[in-house]
């Protein structure tokens, strides 16, 4: 516990500026905010909260998904969702006015260095998440497929917000864009090529999918990852996550944050599970899928 | 029979954990005590996912009292307490008068500071009622564990009795020390894992108000008012509704550092006489 500890010391509030917002799909903004000391320490699957000011209703600090960040500039984009209440006081915040952003919290996606392909699932808004992944994957020097499910056309994440060397591939509930159907039935034509994949949804999405990864082996007959760096890790330990083909998102809920109100606590397979702090990425076999998310 | 307290604002229940949570964080020693996470006679898992939702002002919740149970507990965290100035209350947790005069038998240990006896959460044994609302299961258990420490023994009412005189009657005359009073309304949410949960946050603040003021009509004992507060004003009304010290809840959650800061505060607008 005190290592974590320790490591929670370094998140600490910083003043971000608001240089733009956009509401790139109906009822989903991106905001952009300089923020350089958070762009340089941010990772991958690392989440930020703000707090909301008095008068607003909103008694936690809320947390907000980040969706990329530019270290060159100095730049964090978050997401934001109107079904999110916080989006509500977020999105009335102007240009040049500041915010408190609290973070990098949370643990980050662990890539293998051996994965050269990268598949990332995500389906409706939480495919925000994932953008980051992308990008950092891409200038490390990786391939990176996206497969998104969403509803219809009009929730589809715009592909002019992706970079062009990912290769993009839309299934949508009513056939409107895409393939028609879930995103879950694209993920076998995938899983023999993607060395690793990084998956973001609701929790039955989640579900499903961990129950693919579980067969995935049998299906492909392939040899582990790792067989010659001596002995396997245990399925589901900490140190079986970055070897594991499989880390899945959950989304963030209101709470501490600071690994302390037990607000947050999910079933993990080893008995319960902060997802502020030891999460929000799991490698998959840490989580038990029976119970709700 | 709280005067180990070092100034009147304190951290609530489940806030700050254990304190070593919280301990390289926050500067503990400026705040008055802490409360620690409910503390039960086995280890808990806790309840199902989502356990916190938030609601119109406050804040819905259902931990389920995950813990690692009195002998973990006492074993782990009552040296680290010993150590520190700032004075710890070790929040219990039970269904039965037995299970929790057994624990507070072997809560006296250096490091504890007082014990406070949860009978405001939802009860699973009473299909999510609190103890608090029945004065007579009250009285048993205040009483048990009342002849079972020497140490100072808070016990934490629910405002869900509406009228709680008779209450904070019966509950002083089998020995309380000191009442709690306010800590969260039962209620539920569809959105909520559990059937039943707990409402805290600023939209009860004006419950918790009135509670105080109810138990200062009807006893003697020092009142420590709980609910919604999270500003210095907000400490002012508690101590005017006849509370002697006040505990911090959700407001800690958003800011680890505000106990410290009301504290600092109160102490500015009331110089220690």
């Amino acid at each position: 516990m005190s290592a974590r500890l320790q490591a929670s010391r370094a998140s600490r509030p910083s003043d971000a500026e608001l240089i733009s917002a956009r509401e790139f799909l109906p009822g989903q903004w991106l905001q952009t905010y300089r923020a350089p000391s958070l762009a340089a320490s941010l990772r991958p699957g690392q989440y930020l909260q703000v707090d909301a000011p008095i008068g607003w209703g909103v008694p936690m600090r809320r947390p907000v998904t980040v969706h990329s960040v530019d270290r060159g500039r100095g730049e964090v984009s978050v997401h934001l969702d109107s079904a999110d209440p916080a989006t509500t006081w977020l999105s009335t915040v102007r240009p040049s006015e500041n915010v408190a952003l609290l973070g990098p919290l949370g643990r980050p996606v662990r890539v293998d260095p051996r994965s050269h392909q990268l598949l990332l699932i995500a389906e409706g808004p939480a495919v925000a998440g994932l953008r980051f992944i992308a990008d950092e994957a891409l200038t490390a020097g990786r391939r990176v497929t996206l497969l998104l499910g969403a509803h219809g056309a009009a929730e589809v994440y715009p592909s002019s917000l992706l970079p062009d060397e990912v290769e993009y591939v839309v299934a949508t509930d009513d056939g409107s864009v895409g393939h028609v159907g879930s995103v879950v039935d694209l993920v076998t034509r995938y899983e023999a090529w993607a060395d690793q994949a990084f998956a973001a949804g609701p929790p039955a999405m989640l579900a499903t999918l961990a129950r693919l990864a579980a067969g995935r082996e049998k299906r492909l007959g392939v040899a582990r990852l790792g067989r010659r760096g001596g002995r396997a890790p245990a399925r589901g330990s900490q140190r079986a996550r970055p070897r594991s083909w499989l880390q899945v998102l959950l989304p963030q809920r209101v709470g501490c944050a600071l690994g302390v109100c037990l607000g947050c606590v999910v079933m993990g397979s080893d008995g319960p599970t902060r997802v502020c702090r030891e999460g929000p990425v799991y490698e998959v076999d840490e989580l038990t899928w029976d119970d709700p998310t | 029979m709280i005067d180990f307290l070092l100034n009147p604002v304190m951290a609530a229940a489940g806030c700050f954990g254990y304190g070593v949570e919280a301990e390289g964080q926050v500067d503990l020693s400026r705040l008055g005590a802490i409360v620690t996470r409910g503390t039960t006679l086995q280890p808990r898992s806790g309840a199902p996912a989502p356990r916190m939702v938030e609601a119109p002002s406050g804040l819905l919740h259902a931990i389920g009292h995950q813990n690692p149970g009195i002998a973990q507990v006492l074993e782990r965290f009552a040296p680290r307490w010993a150590t520190w100035t700032v004075p710890v209350i070790l929040n219990l947790a039970a269904s039965s008068a037995e299970d929790f005069a057994s624990m507070a038998g072997r809560a006296d240990v250096p490091g504890v500071a007082a014990l406070e006896i949860d009978l405001a959460s939802p009860d699973l044994a009473r299909r999510g009622r609190p103890i608090s609302l029945d004065p007579a299961a009250a009285a048993r258990v205040t009483a048990a564990v009342r002849q079972a420490t020497d140490l100072p023994v808070i016990v934490k009412l629910s405002p869900a009795a509406g009228d709680v005189r008779a209450l904070t009657r019966a509950v002083v005359e089998a020995g309380a020390n000191a009442l709690t009073c306010g800590g969260g309304m039962p209620a539920s949410g569809a959105t909520l894992g559990s059937s039943t949960g707990t409402l805290s946050g600023p939209a009860i603040r004006p419950i918790a108000i009135r509670m105080v003021e109810q138990a200062h009509d009807a006893v003697s004992v020092p009142i420590i008012g709980c609910g919604g507060v999270a500003t210095v004003a907000d400490v002012l009304a508690m101590l005017a509704a006849g509370a002697a010290a006040v505990q911090i809840g959700t407001a800690l959650l958003a800011d680890p550092t505000l106990a410290g800061r009301l504290a600092d505060e109160l102490r500015l607008l009331r110089p220690p006489v």
